[in-house]
């Protein structure tokens, strides 16, 4: 019976505080606004700092690096040519055999000098198939003048910053100069400029040179062998998974297969950073709509103190007063969210498909070029719009609590 | 007759040292079931302040009050308002009604906070709006009735409640002439056909001549009781 009664109880404080939402629907709307806003801009930020992410994680595993890399312990520190994967065959007939991976890149990677009739460079000279590259890097599509690679011998590609140095344009010569793996004699090779590119960070167009790899392994007397595998999985997210069977199997030994959370620790706090810089950006949103709520729910409440004073003196507990001004928070959260999620859903989906215009910024070595196309996540239509319900429910009690404590005597002085 | 109220030195005053207000002052009276009691005296005289303390919406500094056998002066705040809920029905001067709710809900109110059952209340509900002349007025809000009517809607949820008294806070005292003496006449007629007991305070000579029995208090203390 009393359970009965409270239900009751519990059905009228929630009729009331519907009712109640619409006495002023202009402070109402206002509020609502406001909190439906803060949804949407965060649903909005966080799309963005997604989508900025996306474009991170692009940049880097397909512009050149992989998703994944299998190197010698060492090499990717030192770059020591000497640090060569001893039986790559084997490597990559189990890569084949995976079915995670989708690609996979043999190269060797060696540091040498480039050199022109004009000038000369220091350089990093990448040896690369250029048919697995397809699947694994953008070098193709970072050509700007000129052909990639064909597989002839002496084709070489530079980058932008690079030709310039060296004044060179598509078919000029150019001489290679590096040193033997095991002799550590010189060794050179005249190529001719087949193409030139451009893949936007400065460190990668300034520093690297293309050629054939079995051009690159002739040069430095490494047959058959090579630096690096680069990877690319199925779902990406594989890259992130360190128990991933292929790492697992790959990992021992003088052999490393890491992924490229692994290969850019420093891109892993800055992605950390971003998943901070959205919590902030959704603290202050809600510390502003919170305070919005507790003003606004104040100015209901004083609007009302006479009234409060009449329901406290007929009977009405203190605690169905805090029940009712809960409500009344937790339905104009309610609305307000699922107005948020409207005009979250729509914006999103906007700025999902055309993007946010945000020039052209290069950061940590990364490029960020054009537009960020914001990325929409479930999480953000269902764990924010409960974030919001619950924080705008706590902002309601101190001015719940407040309403409760009123005194019936001299509430009821205040308007007579 | 049965005593329903009574208070025994009675004081109340608010501040202190040199601001210091005796609103009550040492004020014994009792009650009896049935009566039809005015609390008169001029602005001040500390006529809502011994209705307050009889209703239990406020603490004496000394003294005690007994409704229906009961010392509610030093009850606790959640037994008080359910000794209120369930004792006492209210009626102020005005803004007496929620504005959200019906005149129906309205008097529905005060039973569904006492858990009486569904069929009840519409029982009541139907018999108070008949009683106080509402019939087919149950469904307006409070801003579609005149203030006579809505004050008659606060006697019928004050009523609607079964309390042992019903203390009204000035009732006629924002109506005109007729509205007021029409609304006495209400409570009045239930005065006599139910034998519930009321306590007014008021200026109002129209309850004046009505009443049964008139308290004068002056300067917080019982000048005169007067039985008619």
């Amino acid at each position: 019976m009393k359970n009965y009664s409270q239900e009751i109880l519990g059905l009228l404080s929630l009729k009331l505080a519907w009712r109640n939402l619409f006495r002023n629907t202009r402070r109402t709307s206002l509020t609502c606004v406001l909190i439906s806003c803060s949804l949407v801009a965060l649903i909005l930020v966080d799309g963005l700092v997604l989508g900025m992410v996306d474009v991170m994680v692009g940049s880097i595993t397909h512009t050149l690096a992989g998703e994944a890399q299998i190197n010698k312990k060492g090499f990717r520190d030192s770059l020591e040519s000497e640090l060569y994967l001893a039986d790559p065959e084997d490597i990559i007939a189990r890569l084949k055999k995976d079915q995670a991976v989708t690609g996979q890149a043999p190269r060797v990677i060696v540091g040498g000098m480039v050199t022109s009739t004009y000038n000369t460079s220091g350089g990093l000279i990448y040896g690369v198939d250029a048919v697995s590259e397809l699947g694994i890097s953008k070098i193709k599509d970072a050509i700007y003048a000129g052909e990639y690679l064909s597989g002839k011998d002496r084709e070489i590609l530079l980058g932008r910053p690079m030709a310039e140095l060296l004044e060179v344009k598509t078919g000029d010569r150019i001489v290679i100069s590096a040193a033997e793996v095991g002799t550590s004699n010189i060794t050179q090779e005249l190529f001719r400029v087949s193409g030139l590119f451009a893949f936007g960070p400065a460190e990668l167009d300034e520093n690297i040179v293309f050629i054939n790899l079995h051009q690159a392994q002739k040069i430095l007397n490494m047959p058959g062998k090579v630096h690096q595998i680069a990877l690319r999985f199925k779902d990406p997210e594989d890259a992130k998974n360190p128990d991933l069977p292929i790492f697992q199997a790959l990992n021992r030994g003088e052999v490393e297969a890491l992924g490229w959370l692994d290969l850019e620790p420093s891109f892993g706090a800055l992605i950390a950073m971003t998943n901070y810089s959205t919590a902030i950006v959704a603290t202050i949103l809600f510390l502003l709509a919170s305070l919005g709520v507790i003003n606004s729910m104040f100015m209901s409440i004083y609007e009302r103190i006479y009234e409060f004073g009449v329901v406290k003196a007929i009977g009405t507990s203190s605690m169905q007063i805090i029940q009712l001004v809960l409500f009344e928070a937790l339905l104009l959260a309610l609305i307000s969210c699922a107005l948020g999620l409207v005009f979250g859903y729509l914006s999103g989906s906007y700025f999902q498909e055309n993007g946010i215009p945000m020039g052209r910024v290069e950061l940590s070595g990364i490029l960020l070029d054009g537009n960020i196309h914001t990325r929409m996540a479930a999480y953000q239509f269902i764990t924010f719009p409960v974030y919001v319900i619950l924080l705008t429910v706590v902002a309601a009690i101190y001015p719940a609590v407040f309403a409760s404590r009123i005194v019936p005597t001299r509430a009821l002085q205040r308007v007579l | 007759m049965t005593k329903l109220i009574e208070t025994k030195d009675l004081c109340r005053s608010f501040g202190s040292d040199e601001t210091l207000v005796v609103a009550l002052d040492h004020v014994s009276v009792t009650i009896e079931e049935g009566e039809f009691t005015a609390i008169i005296g001029p602005s001040g005289s500390g006529k809502t302040t011994l209705l307050h303390l009889i209703g239990g919406l406020d603490e004496p500094s000394s003294g005690s009050v007994t409704l229906s056998g009961i010392n509610i002066a030093k009850m606790p705040g959640r037994q008080v308002s359910d000794f209120r809920r369930d004792h006492i029905g209210f009626i102020f001067q005005a803004y007496n009604l929620i504005p959200v709710l019906s005149a129906e809900e309205n008097i529905e109110y005060v039973m569904l906070l006492q858990g009486v059952s569904a069929r009840e209340r519409r029982r009541r509900v139907k018999e108070m709006l008949k009683i106080t002349g509402l019939e087919g007025l149950g469904k307006r809000r409070p801003a579609q009735l005149s203030g006579g009517q809505q004050q008659r809607v606060a006697v019928a949820r004050a009523m609607a409640s079964s309390p042992d008294t019903i203390l009204a806070d000035e009732p006629t005292a924002n109506l005109d002439s007729k509205t007021g003496i029409s609304l006495l006449e209400v409570m009045r007629d239930l005065n006599q056909t139910r034998g519930m007991t009321f306590v007014f305070s008021t200026h109002d000579e129209k309850i004046m001549e009505r009443a049964t029995r008139l308290i004068h208090l002056h300067d917080g203390a019982i000048d005169k009781d007067e039985r008619k």
